[in-house]
């Protein structure tokens, strides 16, 4: 849930995708700035948090970087329960992690459908198996916020991050949002701003 | 299949001497982080008080390793080989009551911890390994292993995957030889129990097991009985439904046992499974330094599955003070975190877990789980189906 005190907010965000489609790494970049070769595997989920300096206020972030394996999938409601924004991440080289990002979003559309949600990808030049474009209409067409970032380069990993911040809902309303990367749906955005009354 | 004198040997010969690092009061003062190897070769960052205590811990290690060999030397080798507790209705009433003091000594001692060295051994005896594997042909583990080589399931892509993601840095699992050791113990694994095929954590469990084994086939036999019968079935399985059921009857526990922890936690909205989760499908071994770990699967192996909520209430148990002034989730996470990573002595942990926590008998557990079962079976079976709607909407 976001929360307001004064000009910090804190939002609960979630990251859900496939086993091995980069949420860890993604995190990691955007919380510690590394990129390392093999981290961890993720078990049930882990926490993070960071804060972002966003115009008006400083968006403390509590993130849930869940596991990605199918059997892992009972226990995700339990980590994006009450969250104010999801990513939604999936490997550019693998469609079976693209799939797998579709299902994910349907899920959320109908059980928290109001959240800011984020479709994401990884790995920038990998060999490209999921086509941009396709990935672009979808979002559009289902009204997320698409950004391609690669958690080696760190390219786009902060925006993802910051896009996101700068699309909470605040009690007052937020800066005129232009310089806006990529689209929302205005439905979704409207409702998404009624989601911490 | 790797050879008896191998890096792994070398590597984690406890009893070498590792230089001691006595820190200067300077350094103290400065509260300076070192890195250092722990007891089974990970590399732990902790500051200097830390390695204080783990070096004081190698020393308790050697003096239990003492305990042993003098009663071995009273009782003769392999004493504690025989014992289980509830054993022994052919034998005399003299032997009975020396089989039952030997239970009594045994599981105090086990409670004090099983020295490295002789770990493999009374793992195996004790938690049933030796009994599993004694009901197949020896070449068992050889056969499977060689009938499987080069076969490619979802699993063992799967395992492919999590390789170098387990444990990576450690200097002998984050190496080829290490990797390909690993990897046949999970895959030869998924193709005994394809129910549970690869589930992400055992890599974890099963790359612990190989450390303290030192031998595949060992390790293999290990996990074997720890998902057949130690554990509550069904932990690794399809929707992880055991492991559920042990989520709910653990929030059940803290209630009971740690009624301010559980109100205050709840106040906060703070779902206690956030974190226990990890806890019950890694046995900890994410969370806490390996030797105390390992203290922890001693008793798991000798008295059973509900060794784990013992230890996870303590954990909770220990930090009540603090716990009960967090105001938000993520300090809350912040308390548990520091306190398992820190947790270098086992002492500490294991103390709080039996003396305070008051032991729970495995029948108690037991009954609790069936009384959970039907919801967790209901409220998955639910999910199920309105994932299946959604399915059906969007068609
Ligand atoms: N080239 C490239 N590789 C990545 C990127 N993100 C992750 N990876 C690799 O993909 C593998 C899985 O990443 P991880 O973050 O653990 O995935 P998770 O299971 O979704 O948490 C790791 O070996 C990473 O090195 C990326 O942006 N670019
Ligand atoms: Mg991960």
């Amino acid at each position: 849930m976001a929360t307001i005190g004064h000009n910090n907010l804190n939002a609960k965000l979630v990251l859900l995708g496939d086993m091995g489609a980069g949420k860890s790494s993604l995190v990691l970049r955007f919380v510690k700035g590394q990129f390392l070769e093999f981290q961890e595997s993720t078990i049930g989920a882990a926490f993070f948090s960071q804060t972002l300096a966003v115009n008006d206020a400083t968006v403390k972030f509590e993130i849930w970087d869940t596991a990605g394996q199918e059997r892992y999938h009972s226990l995700a409601p339990m980590y994006y329960r009450g969250a104010a924004a999801a990513i939604i991440v999936y490997d550019i080289t693998s469609s079976d992690s693209f799939s797998r990002a579709k299902k994910w979003v349907q899920e959320l559309q109908k059980q928290v459908f109001e959240r800011n949600m984020n479709l994401s990808n990884t790995r920038i030049g990998g060999g490209w198996g999921v086509e941009f474009k396709e990935a672009r209409v979808y979002a559009e067409e289902n009204g997320l916020f698409f950004m391609e970032t690669s958690a080696k380069s760190a390219a786009n990993v902060n925006d993802v991050f910051y896009e996101i911040a700068k699309r909470l809902p605040r009690a007052q309303p937020a800066q005129n949002p232009t310089g806006m990367v990529l689209v929302d749906r205005p439905a979704e955005g409207s409702r998404a701003a009624s989601c911490c009354s | 299949m790797y050879g008896t004198k191998s890096k792994i040997d070398l590597a984690f010969e406890y009893q070498s001497q590792i230089p001691v690092l006595r820190p200067s009061i300077h350094s103290r003062r400065a509260n300076l982080t070192v890195k250092f190897q722990d007891l089974y070769g990970f590399t732990v960052e902790g500051n200097v008080d830390d390695v204080n205590v783990l070096n004081d811990v190698r020393e308790k290690v050697r003096q239990q390793g003492r305990v042993w060999w003098a009663l071995e030397a009273s009782k003769g080798a392999n004493w504690y080989l025989h014992t289980t507790i509830g054993q022994g209705s052919a034998l005399t009433s003299s032997l009975k009551f020396s089989a039952l003091a030997n239970a009594i000594t045994l599981k105090k001692l086990i409670k004090k911890g099983i020295p490295p060295v002789l770990r493999p051994k009374v793992w195996f005896s004790l938690s049933g390994a030796a009994k599993k594997k004694s009901t197949v042909p020896d070449s068992y583990y050889d056969d499977l292993t060689k009938a499987v080589e080069g076969k490619v399931t979802p699993a063992t892509r799967q395992i492919d995957h999590d390789l170098p993601r387990t444990f990576p840095g450690h200097p002998w699992l984050d190496t080829p030889e290490g990797h390909a050791a690993l990897r046949r113990v999970l895959v030869a694994y998924s193709f005994r129990d394809s129910d549970v095929g690869y589930c992400q954590g055992l890599n974890y469990v099963a790359a612990l097991l190989l450390l303290v084994m030192k031998t595949e086939e060992d390790a293999f036999w290990m996990l074997a009985v720890l998902l057949e019968n130690v554990l509550v079935s069904d932990c690794y399985t399809n929707n992880l439904s055991g492991c559920h059921v042990e989520q709910r009857v653990f929030k059940d526990l803290l209630a009971k046992k740690c009624p301010r922890i559980a109100t205050h936690l709840e106040a906060l909205e703070f779902d206690v499974s956030l974190v226990t989760t990890e806890w019950f499908l890694c046995l900890f071994s994410k969370s806490l330094p390996s030797e105390t770990t390992l203290r922890v699967w001693d008793v798991i192996f000798f008295e059973g599955a509900k060794v784990i909520f013992n230890v996870a209430l303590a954990i909770f148990k220990m930090k009540e003070d603090q716990l009960l002034l967090t105001h938000h989730v993520g300090e809350v996470i912040n308390v548990l975190q520091m306190t398992t990573h820190h947790l270098f002595d086992p002492d500490d942990l294991l103390t709080v877990a039996f003396d305070q926590i008051g032991s729970m008998t495995t029948n108690t557990i037991s009954k609790q789980r069936k009384k959970q079962e039907p919801e967790v079976m209901k409220e998955l079976d639910q999910r199920i189906r309105k994932l299946n709607s959604l399915k059906a909407d969007n068609k």
